[in-house]
């Protein structure tokens, strides 16, 4: 393997020039398929992978990455990280030291079906959607597949390498009943092509922007809310901000200082667990060579840990918990694996609002602060009947909202999280929130 | 980077699976970002990207994958998965290894660099840096300094089924300035970055110290400027930077990416008076060391200057090949690409309005009771279709009783496109370009926009809120 000799190379070039060096080699296959009128009419084949090198001399850090493999481009790219370094102003930085990490395969077979099978599966999928007469138009019905091979050594013990990947299929239909438009869209990730079902994704879909036809307005009241898995997904990411290490380090999280705290209500528990066998974001180790386990972030609402690098964790004075995110081609930072929100006994609705969706999370809504002010879609619960409803705005803090959850729902769905991560999302409940509507 | 036969191999392969044109690029780029704040070094990075980009045409329907894995077998089995995926048999040329006469043409180093990549210990970068930060320190009010030294060098190659082999080399650099003021109340910012088809020797042609400075007397203007008031008056536009209203609500209204789609309210519009008589705009790759500039486009077509408004009349649309496919207007080299991830779509180059009648600039001012000179604009938003636009004015002036006024800050633009172009009135003679980064279908791409002064005898200015 082409990286593996690339990885040898820059590290017996480090030793000989008396550097300490880590090298990260990572490259990602892509393929998407997007079909219309029964067939596949767009194709994107993408094949994107190098080298990158972090190199620390005297405290300082050096970045720079190559995604050429020749030796000329790879002492190239050697020569620039040191330089690079030496501009630094000294900041105390080291290499972790780690060890033999094996080479991982979590994927195996899982996405080596024939390319026209991927193609028939995603033409099925549009022609699902279409048949149904409420469709109006199909803005996308498209199949992915990413499937990533990551290589990580270093002059000081590191040595490991991983493949994982996945399949997706997703479509953005347009649904008209009367004079009620909705869009909508949905994703069913897998990680082997087999487990994918056209018809089963095409319903789901068909059922979720569908079911919100005919919506009219909500009035402004408070409701017992209920939230659906997509919404606790947007939740999830949003408290992120506050739970990673650098946020700590950088004073930029309303969490810092407050470990062994209760932070939310008694029923939540939040684990990042790069070890789960079904986790879609499942790894080994991370960017810098730590060895991958379970780390409980919130146990019965008491704050345990926040998601630490090497760097946030020596800057902070807390332990490493082996969070390490980079791409060749970026810096150190910090990020999830599997996000896991641990089911609870269920959460049910006689009278209120289940929130389906929310809109505008980058406008509307402050990481640091907690506030939220977002427009909602939903379906409000009434007497045993259940309707849409639309044109409503929530506004509550997360930090307040999650201390107030009093039900958690029983079964998990896995959605694409920031940052490479997957997010395990159950159904929240939290009564009596605060609705502006009409 | 590719190898003759290699080329042939693919290109040929892809017509016995029945494409009716096949285009292989091939790039390489090296980078180097230097950031410092305050004197200090915040992000040093360095980066070789490289990689292929393989663009099947079946009619106009268009197929495109890239791997950087640029060896013989990646490259077949990428053409493979296309064709077969494309599921149409054979038939074009199928009998044929190609009959491929590949011609090769090298760029003659129009825009070539003095100074080489290579030039210069990193050291004397950050010296550059630390005396743009010292250029900027020209006020105590002046609270951050931000500096940034960009370094592109980018080797490309592009052949194609027709027979066409092109090697361009293209060395861009540029220095940013951003000072933030404040004065304990206010805080506002400054800035100022050019950049060229160049390499170090920018900095001959724009001192580190000036750029800083520049920057900082920016901050300084609006931190003294008052709020703008709001209403619809005459407007002059400051040369340079205030030509991107008409890059962002006019050039991407003709270029054939939404032109072909019909998509532009200017689609079948050739030959009619679409703009004022004091107005001709042009889109030039051929300017020399130009940041938009390069010898040839990413289709391998030798770039051109492109007149699109002649004295108000459209002339011309920016056509890819793509676009000439779907619209029958010749190309115009104006196929461009971020990266071997994008396919190319018609882009801008370097776009400007040409210089006009009116003597100076302080011409313009003169029968203005009461208006804005917006010297230097921001950030915008546009709606490609209609060409509503609104931009903020990062610099601007009242204009009272034909005179430059107090400095407004807050301003913003609002309006149309089309419409705005037929009501300039007064086009000045100082032509000044400036570069900025375009991003559009096919990636973020350097273009230069530009105009002299230019004035609109109405356009809606919103206040601050």
């Amino acid at each position: 393997m082409s990286f593996e000799r690339a990885k040898d190379h820059v590290l017996r070039r480090a030793r000989e020039r008396g550097v300490d060096a880590e090298v990260l080699a990572t490259s990602t296959r892509e393929l998407r398929l997007a079909a219309s009128g029964g067939r596949v009419d767009e194709i994107g084949h993408a094949n994107r992978g190098g080298v990158g090198v972090r190199v620390v001399a005297d405290g300082r850090v050096g970045y720079a990455s190559s995604e050429a493999l020749d030796d000329a481009s790879l002492d190239w790219m050697l020569d620039e990280a040191v330089e690079n370094a030496a501009l630094q102003p000294p900041r105390g930085a080291e290499l972790p030291v780690g060890g033999p990490l094996g080479r991982s395969d979590l994927i195996g077979e899982g996405l080596s079906a024939a390319v026209e099978a991927k193609g028939a599966a995603v033409v099925a999928l549009e022609g699902a959607i279409v048949a149904d007469p409420r469709v109006d138009a199909l803005f996308m019905a498209r199949y992915a597949e990413t499937e990533t091979e990551a290589v990580l050594g270093s002059t000081r013990g590191v040595d490991g390498g991983y493949r994982n990947g996945y399949a997706m299929l997703m479509a953005s239909p347009v649904m008209k009943q009367g004079d009620s438009v909705k869009q909508g869209w949905d994703v069913d990730v897998v990680k082997e092509f087999h487990q994918l079902d056209p018809t089963r994704t095409s319903q789901e879909i068909l059922e979720r922007v569908g079911r919100h036809l005919g919506a009219t307005p909500l009035a402004t009241g408070r409701y017992d809310t209920v939230f659906e898995p997509d919404v606790t997904a947007i939740l999830l990411q949003l408290l992120l901000y506050s739970l990673s290490g650098k946020s700590v380090a950088e004073g930029k999280s309303r969490l810092a200082g407050r470990l062994g705290d209760r932070v939310a209500s008694e029923l939540i528990t939040l684990v990042d667990d790069p070890t789960l066998p079904e986790g879609l974001a499942s790894r080994p180790f991370d960017a810098e060579g730590t060895p991958a386990r379970r780390t409980p972030l919130i146990e019965g609402g008491v704050l345990r840990s926040f998601l630490h690098n090497s760097d946030t964790a020596r800057r902070t004075g807390q332990a490493n918990t082996g969070h390490a995110q980079r791409s060749y081609a970026s810096t150190l930072g910090v990020g999830p694996s599997n996000l896991v929100l641990e089911a609870g006994a269920g959460a049910s609705l006689d009278d209120g609002v289940i929130v389906t969706d929310l809109m505008g999370v980058h406008a509307g809504a402050n990481p640091i602060t907690g506030d939220v002010s977002l427009q909602g879609l939903g379906l409000r619960v009434e007497g045993g009947a259940t309707r849409p409803v639309e044109n409503f705005a929530l506004s509550f803090n997360l930090f307040e909202l999650l201390e107030r959850v009093n039900a958690v729902g029983d079964t998990l769905e896995w959605r694409p999280g920031g940052g490479g991560g997957m997010v395990a999302a159950p159904t929240l409940r939290v009564d009596a929130l605060s609705f502006a509507g009409a | 980077m590719l190898n003759t036969a290699t080329a042939e191999s693919v290109l040929s392969a892809a017509r016995r699976g029945g494409a009716d044109f096949a285009e292989l690029y091939v790039e390489r780029w090296r980078r180097r970002t230097l950031r410092t704040i305050d004197g200090e070094v915040e992000e040093a990075v360095s980066a070789i990207e490289q990689g292929a980009g393989l663009r099947l045409f079946f009619g106009t329907d268009v197929v495109y994958a890239y791997t950087n894995d640029l060896a013989d077998a990646a490259l077949d089995e990428l053409t493979q998965t296309l064709v077969r995926l494309r599921g149409t048999g054979g038939g074009v040329d199928a009998g044929g290894g190609g009959g491929l006469d590949l011609r090769r043409r090298t760029a003659a180093g129009v825009h070539a660099p003095r100074v080489a990549f290579e030039a210069q210990p990193r050291a004397w970068r950050l010296e550059r840096l630390r005396e743009l930060d010292a250029g900027a320190r020209v006020d105590a009010s002046v609270r951050q300094v931000e500096g940034r030294l960009l370094e592109w060098e980018q080797d490309v190659t592009v052949a194609n089924s027709e027979g066409a082999w092109v090697d361009d080399r293209r060395v861009r650099t540029r220095c940013v300035a951003v000072v933030i003021a404040s004065d304990g109340e206010q805080t506002q910012t400054g800035h100022f970055g050019p950049g060229l088809s160049l390499g170090l020797e920018l900095f001959e042609r724009h001192a580190p110290a000036t750029i800083g400075e520049q920057a900082a007397r920016q901050a300084l203007v609006n931190l003294r400027a008052r709020p703008a008031p709001a209403g619809t008056m005459p407007v002059v536009l400051g040369n340079g930077f205030g030509g991107v209203i008409f890059h962002e609500a006019l050039g991407h209204l003709v270029e054939t990416t939404s032109v072909a789609r019909r998509a532009s309210v200017l689609t079948d519009k050739l030959g009619e008076q679409i703009a004022s008589p004091q107005v001709t705009y042009v889109d030039d790759g051929t300017t020399p060391h130009g940041w938009g500039s390069s010898e040839f486009d990413d289709e391998g077509m030798a770039t051109e200057r492109t007149v699109l408004i002649d004295r108000g009349v459209l002339t011309s649309y920016m056509v890819d090949r793509w676009g000439a496919l779907k619209t029958g207007y010749a190309r115009t080299g104006s196929g461009r690409r971020e990266n071997y991830t994008y396919a190319p779509t018609s882009r801008m180059r370097n776009t400007f309005i040409l210089p006009g009648d009116a003597e100076e600039p302080a011409d313009l001012f003169a029968g203005i009771d009461l208006g804005l000179y917006a010297k230097s604009l921001g950030g915008g938003q546009v709606r490609p279709g209609s060409g509503e636009y609104n931009f903020a004015v990062k610099e601007g002036y009242m204009i009272r009783g034909g005179q430059v006024a107090e400095p407004v800050r807050g301003a913003m633009l609002v309006g149309k496109g089309p419409e705005t172009i037929r009501l300039v009135d007064a086009v000045a003679r100082d032509l000044a370009t400036e570069p900025g980064m375009c991003g559009s279908m096919s990636g973020s791409i350097p273009t230069e926009v530009g105009q002299p002064h230019v004035r609109v005898s109405r356009i809606v200015v919103g206040g601050e809120a």
